[in-house]
């Protein structure tokens, strides 16, 4: 190490290091609000199976495809599958959760507006994979 | 000596990391309502404006150095290999 400083390199790592802590508790902080799920959020199971998504609320009511949501209600999604592997997609509120056989995954939202929305699987799971698809409408609050 | 500072080491990451996981973890208390779209996509954002940041710094350095570093730069000085034709 004669001849030359190396201050510059270890400045160099410093920062690298720095950096990297940075990213790493920004995250983890976005992923505990983001998993925190609100006090009375409703729980809607959501079933997966080649080719459609079956939800039930809480109240035992049943929907096939398509998907009842108040706007401003926070829910909590308990997402299954009966036969292979799916994954839980509603793309324009950033949903996305695996829908496994004999495993429970959850994840919750919040609806801010009225509107129709896709949901889709994206694991591939089969032939008609490309059109398991639903619709989730989001609808002013009843009460 | 060394080994002593690498078991210590090793020991510490034992206790810290579990003890920061306990300290920071989402508890059982209730979560406040927040707009996943915007916090998920806020992170990416700013993630991704540190990298093209962290990106632009060095291959700003890199290009710096082969621009000053060259042989035919006005302040080049040879090596002493260059110059005396010894290592």
């Amino acid at each position: 190490m004669g001849g030359h400083s190396n201050w510059p390199e270890w400045i160099y790592v410093g920062i690298v290091i720095a950096l990297m802590l940075w990213v790493g508790a920004e995250a983890w902080n976005v992923e505990r609000l983001v998993e925190h799920v609100p006090e009375g959020a409703e729980v809607i199971k959501v079933t997966g199976q080649q080719w459609f998504w079956t939800f039930e609320h809480e109240d035992g009511t049943k929907e096939i495809g398509e998907l009842h949501v108040e706007k401003g209600k926070a829910y909590k999604f308990e997402i299954t599958a009966k036969d292979v592997n799916h994954s839980f997609n509603i793309h324009d509120y950033v949903v996305l959760m695996d829908a496994i056989p004999g495993r429970v995954n959850t994840v919750w939202f919040a609806p801010t507006d009225v509107g129709e929305h896709d949901i889709q699987c994206r694991e591939y799971c089969g032939l008609i994979h490309y059109n398991m698809r639903g619709t989730l409408y989001v609808e002013e609050p009843s009460s | 000596m060394k080994s002593i500072v690498g078991l210590f080491l090793v020991l510490a990451i034992l206790v810290i990391i579990p003890a920061a996981d306990y300290v920071f973890a989402a508890g059982a208390e209730p979560g406040e309502y927040l707009d996943r779209r915007v916090v998920i996509w806020n992170l990416f954002y700013r993630l991704m404006a540190v990298a093209f940041v962290v990106g632009t710094v060095v291959s700003g350095t890199m290009i710096w150095q082969c621009w000053r570093f060259r042989e035919s730069h006005p302040k080049a000085k040879p090596t002493p290999y260059e110059k005396e034709g010894v290592w």
